[in-house]
């Protein structure tokens, strides 16, 4: 009983953050847009919001868990834009971005974490299943 | 039509959800676009630049507006320095696109608090990314009432402009198959 207060709580109070952080940007959109936000309609968004990410943290649980990691890495994350074309091609875009971030703090070498099949591949020669879906992606 | 749904599922599966919202996304991307464009290039933040703009040419095909925007700044910069300033106040909303809708670590604590295996870990690259889509599940659910609001507008509803729960209420559904 004690712990399931808490947890309740920690939820309270995580989507209090949440709202804050909604409510900030909402108002900033609505002032550019002459527009105007009823509290209940941020409100409302929050528990969207927060319902969406609850969803996503699951559903990237279970990706990643389904390729036998226990640890969620990029793929998984892709997987999240696969029924949006439109989402799925800036995802792609922001990946390129943050590899190529990465690669260049790692003095050029591909990131270590996303694609060690890869760099690794590469030393050694082709390989052929890996180093094709990676270099699309 | 009917036997081409009925035999390619896959295909079906994906018109029906992502076409629809089309036409609601065209009007609801114009905006954002034109708000888009100047917010990453103020701020001269070149990773916001950088990963906003194929969005853009994505999302809305606004390649003018932006480039309308491009000239008008510079000539503004070039030639009348009282202007400059004068636009940067006009679009207070740069930081947005720089700093995140949802703060970094909060995202992060509201996914790790919703993992069913508390052993479960996330990289960072795939936070960054989480993160993106975050903020464009929240921009666009933002976008979208704000279209829902103008059309009940239209049809004679209250127009006092604010954003209604109701809006809401309306596009949720279908914003919630495009995520």
């Amino acid at each position: 009983m004690a712990s399931n207060n808490a947890a309740v709580e920690r939820e309270e109070r995580l989507k209090s953050a949440l709202w804050y952080s909604i409510g900030q940007f909402v108002d900033e959109k609505s002032l550019d847009s002459d527009l105007n936000a009823t509290p209940q309609f941020i409100g409302a968004l929050t528990e969207l919001v927060y319902t969406q990410i609850a969803n996503t943290a699951r559903d990237l649980e279970v990706f990643s868990k389904h390729a036998g990691r226990k640890t969620i890495n990029t793929d998984d994350v892709m997987l999240l834009g696969r029924r949006n074309e439109g989402l799925d091609r800036i995802l792609e875009k922001e990946l390129e971005e943050i590899r190529s971030a990465e690669g260049r703090r790692a003095d050029g070498q591909p990131v270590a974490r996303a694609q060690p099949a890869v760099a690794a591949g590469k030393k050694r020669g082709r390989p052929v299943g890996n180093g094709k879906a990676k270099a699309k992606a | 039509m009917p036997p081409k749904n009925a035999t390619a599922n896959a295909a079906r599966r994906k018109g029906p959800q992502f076409n629809p919202p089309r036409p609601v996304n065209a009007p609801s991307q114009g905006p954002a676009a034109t708000k888009r464009a100047p917010a990453a290039k103020k701020p001269n933040a070149p990773a916001a630049k950088a990963g906003l703009q194929p969005a853009i040419e994505i999302l809305a095909s606004s390649d003018e507006e932006e480039e309308e925007d491009d000239f008008g700044q510079d000539v503004d910069s070039d030639d009348l320095m009282d202007e400059a300033p004068a636009r940067n106040d006009a679009a207070p909303a740069t930081p947005e696109l720089a700093e995140p809708v949802v703060p970094r670590p909060l995202l992060a604590r509201l996914l790790l608090e919703n993992f069913d295996d508390p052993d479960m870990q996330i990289q960072t690259g795939a936070m960054k990314l989480v993160g993106k889509y975050v903020d464009i599940f929240v921009t666009e659910a933002f976008l979208r009432s704000k279209d829902e609001r103008k059309a009940s507008a239209k049809e004679g509803g209250i127009v006092d402009g604010f954003l209604q729960v109701e809006d809401l209420e309306k596009l949720a559904p279908q914003l919630v198959l495009d995520f």
